[in-house]
């Protein structure tokens, strides 16, 4: 009885609300936004700079004085951008490679991690295993051999090239097994009873139910292949296979004179990450919180 | 064993089975574990690709040991790591815990922190070298208000890898950010009721139940963000190319640039062993120290 007077004293200031704590007094709340709005600022600053640069004039981005707001809006950087470097032919590549890649690592990390799961089979935890080995080597590891194996299969400077080898996902295959474990059995013999062989169980009863982790996963993988670098740097030469992340590496070497029309052309690599992510905001974060998956 | 292959159902489940998961045994048994052992053969070789590959030995090891510019790009490698790993955990703590109150406006304030995540590390490196230019960039017209002397961030040894150390706490700590908040969200409410009535302030509270609740979320991004510290390319790429004086040059870089640039395809997989080498022991002795710590309910 005492406890619960005691308690009702103190709810209407402490007891927090259900995801997140109360800031009690108007000062510390004021103090507590000035500083968040100080590293906000700091966050947007090279994004505003970015942007702001992109449209100035070649002479005014040269100016001593720094302004947020370009004298004269020169929209034709943009265009210059697409002029000067295949950028179009860069985003086909990047929006291509990235699809096949991630519907590949879905399909085959989901199927893999569904048997994994739920099928019996010998030599079952010795592959899941060697699956999971996998994740503790650095990729440099195999950079070199993956390279000779692709200039042997003349798969260099190729969409195979690009695609194939980064279509498998022990990380993937790791995260669908966990999810798959938790599945009701009940869930699975019912379609067994039904005559459903494992792989059309799979199809339709367990991959519609994994959809969340499927969103999920795929985000991260499309961020990941959306940005990746290295493997695109080595193995393709010619410019039509490029894609974005070296296109911009390029044209970094080339037109290292007209700041503007780089920052347009970093924009336009950007931008479709930010547009994607605002759209899926809640799916990606809930991601990255439940997979930690760094991209 | 045998029963299973006389059983016709279990015999049909395990067929299954092995259907199901060969395209990824058979991906990763090709790109993975096949080039893991080339990988080590090469590394005791000479190896220029045009040439047949003659067999060293332990030479590519023992030259890299004994390498002045190898041993200072060990050293790069690991301070980026050792300064990058804890600040930007500190950074991203403090958002997390700040963000976790229920201020206004908090879903603004966390949507503009992860947008850095959000960019593509070389295009974004593109930004920074220009906001780090020493003649016309923001950051030194900015200092320039205040007095202080054009600085040459990426051009000058001593300020090169505290150039790229915190663009990549600003590109990296809204991840940890969100990872934490999670982490914060985890911890059961009647703790803190529980501490509260014991009369525990603030300050108490933070240390008593949230930091060591909070340990195995840290202990997470510890592992994480270490190995990707350690593996540092793509800015280093872009933005200094392991310069100036090689004082930026790191593991990563090293590789791409024995293997692809010079054809040293020996020397650049002893690199990469010797990373991989270093990647497990740190890990191992963060599993073995996790105990003193890291607090699981």
């Amino acid at each position: 009885m005492e406890l619960s007077t005691r308690r009702s004293v103190i709810r209407p200031r402490t007891i927090p609300f259900p995801s997140g704590f109360k800031v009690p007094g108007f000062v510390l709340r004021l103090a507590l936004h000035m500083v968040l709005i100080g590293v906000g600022v700091l966050s947007l600053i090279p994004f505003v700079w970015m942007v702001s640069t992109s449209l100035k004039g070649a002479m005014e981005v040269l100016s001593i004085t720094p302004s947020f707001i370009p004298q004269e809006w020169r929209w034709e950087n943009y265009k210059e951008a697409f002029e000067q470097v295949p950028f179009g032919r860069f985003y086909l590549n990047t929006l291509f490679v990235t699809f096949v890649r991630v519907a590949g690592q879905i399909i085959f990390a989901a199927m893999g991690g569904y048997a994994f799961a739920r099928l019996r089979f010998p030599g079952r935890n010795f592959l899941f295993m060697a699956v999971l080995a996998v994740m503790m080597v650095p990729g440099q590891v195999t950079l070199v051999p993956n390279y000779i194996l692709l200039k042997e299969l003349h798969w260099l400077d190729s969409y195979q090239g690009l695609i194939i080898p980064s279509m498998f996902s022990a990380f993937g295959t790791f995260l669908m097994r966990q999810y798959f474990m938790s599945l009701p059995q009940d869930l699975i013999d019912a379609s067994v009873v039904d005559g459903c062989n494992p792989l059309q169980t799979f199809w339709h009863v367990a991959l519609p139910l994994a959809r969340s982790t499927l969103v999920a996963f795929g985000l991260l993988v499309t961020l990941w292949s959306w940005s990746d670098f290295l493997w695109p740097l080595i193995i393709t030469s010619s410019t039509d296979m490029q894609m974005l992340s070296v296109g911009i590496a390029y044209f970094q070497g080339q037109f290292i004179s007209n700041f503007a029309v780089m920052m347009a052309a970093a924009t336009l690599a950007t931008l479709p990450l930010i547009v994607l992510f605002l759209f899926a905001q809640r799916f990606l974060i809930e991601g990255i919180a439940m997979t930690g998956l760094k991209f | 064993m045998q029963n299973i292959l006389n059983d016709p159902m279990k015999r049909r489940e395990a067929l299954w089975g092995y259907l199901m998961i060969s395209p990824m045994v058979i991906g990763l048994g090709i790109f993975f574990y096949v080039a893991l052992g080339a990988s080590l053969g090469i590394s005791f070789t000479r190896w220029d690709l045009l040439t047949a590959p003659k067999w060293v030995g332990l030479d590519n090891y023992s030259y890299l040991l004994h390498d002045e510019v190898f041993r200072k790009t060990l050293k790069n490698t690991i301070k980026f790591t050792v300064l990058n790993v804890p600040l930007g955990m500190i950074v991203s703590l403090l958002l997390a815990l700040a963000l976790n109150t229920h201020i206004r406006f908090r879903n603004v304030y966390r949507l503009i922190y992860f947008l850095p995540v959000l960019t593509m590390p070389v295009a974004i490196s593109v930004v920074w070298k220009w906001l780090y230019n020493p003649d016309f960039g923001l950051l030194n017209q900015v200092l320039r208000e205040f007095g202080v002397e054009r600085i040459r961030w990426l051009n000058d040894p001593h300020y090169a890898i505290w150039a790229l150390i915190f663009m990549s706490i600003w590109m990296g700590s809204g991840y940890g950010m969100v990872i934490i908040l999670a982490g914060l969200q985890n911890i059961p409410r009647e703790y803190y009721e529980a501490a509260q009535m014991d009369g525990a302030g603030a300050v108490n509270r933070f240390f008593h139940i949230t930091l060591p609740l909070l340990t195995p979320t840290l202990f997470f991004i510890l592992i994480t963000s270490t190995i990707s510290s350690l593996q540092i390319f793509d800015i280093v790429y872009t933005m200094t190319k392991g310069g100036p004086l090689n004082s930026t040059r790191t593991i990563v870089y090293t590789i791409y640039d024995d293997a692809f640039k010079f054809f040293r395809m020996g020397r650049a997989t002893a690199s990469a062993w010797v990373l991989f080498v270093i990647i497990l022991g740190i890990t191992i002795v963060q599993f073995r120290t996790q105990k003193r710590w890291v607090y699981y309910e």
